[in-house]
């Protein structure tokens, strides 16, 4: 039971959380992008009428 | 027996335009034999490492230059939009399917025909030794590979990277036909003697080929017709 | 509604994952051999079930878009498979760390190794395709049947890897060991429990990814009616 034994063991939980958060972060930029997509183009719509 | 009868038909027609122009052929045969090459300057193997690895290498060969022919399957039908006349005709999509499965299985398994003393000259190995039962596996590998390699040639045909996306969604799904494949054609390559769990691979292998082969004659039609 | 539905799993699922964090760092007792390494496990494994049920709902979604032709389905498909293959890369990349303590390498081609990676390519291979094809009702036709493809294989592969070399240990939860227990009942709890915890989590992911998916369409359409005004 050496040293790296528990050092590891933080890697691993820390990637288990962190690779989640990552696609949880990629979502939330999704959404950013296509909040304002859809912003623009209703925008967009609306002044042409 | 019509849908056979339209299947012979279509690969009739797509061998012999194959051979008018042989394009396909002459270009999937150089580069087999040029990767047989250069497999050789990077592994330089002794005769115990082809008897440990040579299936292998030959069907990295083979599933190379089978997406090379299983590319051109439906990529050769694009121009003057032949594929929706086909689509139109009264051939159904299965045989459509089966047609063109058929005729790359043929211009294949020619290649390797061509390919196997190829091999057994740079790699000064006898591999005659269980022919007919070699060449078996070889067909049912062929097969494995024509089948799946047809059908994502008419899913990916109309795609922009097409030459890309073909091998890259192709060969992850080969890969339990690919491995049995390759460990029935080592043992048969050098003539040793059969392992206990030669019928293990053997039925992988003929399970893979019914299963994808009816997976794909079912669902032929629904990506073939728009 | 949406929304409010993810908010509520998101309360429940938050205060759960950040208690089974603690619950598994202090509180479970360390296995006799492997040491504190061993925790990652109750990462390890809930995170596969939780890809698995992805893969699974990818699969249904896929075949009853061919048999209803609803876009609906398409996007169940798409958000399954994406937040599959997330928990995918949980489980593939905790299980590399845990084999560098124990087994000494990052990565042994054993079976259950290689069907996760390959799965995980297969899947991948999902998300390529759709990105490769512009048109909504082309897209969504080809790649369901891709995804059944997909799935076929994967299934394929799992038994054609199992006649291979092992090095992967086996089952220990005891409804696949058939009753025994291989392991302390509060471990085994514990396991179930990160694994509802990782699945709230989960089917969060996949209601937001479900969301953007439709307002993509809604996008889609706003932009031809635009275009058809002009």
């Amino acid at each position: 039971m050496d040293e790296r034994n528990i050092t590891y063991m933080f890697y691993g939980l820390a990637v288990a959380w962190g690779l989640l958060a990552l696609y949880a972060v990629l979502l939330g930029l999704r959404e950013r992008d296509l909040t304002k997509q859809l912003d623009t183009l209703k925008r967009m719509i609306e002044e042409k009428k | 027996m019509t849908m056979l009868r339209h299947a012979a038909a279509i690969a009739a027609k797509d061998l012999r335009s194959e051979f008018r122009t042989k394009e396909s052929i002459n270009s999937t045969l150089s580069f087999s034999v040029v990767i047989l090459l250069l497999f050789s300057f990077a592994f330089d193997p002794s005769p115990d490492m082809i008897a440990e690895f040579g299936g292998g290498l030959l069907w990295m060969v083979f599933a190379f230059a089978g997406a090379l022919i299983v590319n051109r399957s439906f990529a050769r039908e694009l121009p003057n939009d032949c594929i929706d006349v086909l689509v139109a005709s009264p051939a159904s999509g299965a045989s459509l399917f089966l047609g063109k499965a058929v005729a790359c299985f043929v211009l294949l398994f020619g290649i390797e025909c061509i390919c196997l003393p190829v091999f057994g000259i740079f790699y000064n190995i006898t591999w005659w030794r269980s022919l007919w039962a070699l060449l078996g596996v070889l067909a049912l590998g062929t097969w494995a590979l024509a089948c799946v390699g047809t059908f994502f040639s008419a899913l990916t045909v109309n795609l922009r990277l097409r030459e890309l996306m073909l091998p890259m969604l192709l060969y992850p799904m080969l890969i339990p036909a690919l491995l049995s494949v390759m460990m029935l054609t080592n043992t048969l390559l050098t003539g040793q003697a059969l392992p206990p769990d030669f019928s293990v691979w053997l039925r992988l292998l003929v399970g893979f080929n019914i299963m994808f082969t009816t997976l794909s004659v079912y669902l032929a039609e629904t990506i073939l017709v728009r | 509604m949406r929304t409010k539905v993810i908010l509520g799993l998101g309360a429940v699922a938050l205060p759960l994952l950040l208690r089974n964090l603690y619950v598994i760092m202090f509180l479970v007792p360390d296995e006799m051999e492997q040491g504190p390494i061993y925790r990652i496990f109750y990462y390890h494994l809930p995170a596969f079930l939780v890809a698995a049920c992805g893969y699974l709902t990818a699969l249904v979604a896929s075949v009853m878009y061919l048999v209803k032709k609803d876009q609906k389905y398409d996007a169940i498909a798409v958000a399954a498979t994406e937040t599959a293959l997330a928990f995918a890369a949980v489980n593939l990349v905790t299980g590399m760390i845990w084999g560098r303590i124990i087994w000494g390498i990052w990565w042994a081609w054993d079976p259950r190794l290689t069907w996760a990676l390959i799965s995980w390519l297969v899947y991948f291979g999902y998300l390529m395709l759709r990105s490769a094809i512009d048109d909504p009702t082309e897209r969504a036709k080809n790649s369901a049947v891709l995804s059944i493809f997909g799935s076929a294989s994967v299934a394929v592969t799992w038994k054609a890897i199992e006649w291979w070399r092992t090095q992967h240990p086996g089952p220990v939860l005891s409804i696949r060991t058939g009753g025994v227990q291989k392991i302390d009942p509060m471990m085994e709890n514990m396991i179930y429990v990160n694994f509802l915890a990782l699945l709230l989590l989960g089917v969060i992911f996949m209601l937001v990814r479900l969301r953007q998916e439709e307002v993509q369409r809604e996008i889609d359409g706003l932009r031809r009616y635009a275009h058809a005004a002009n």
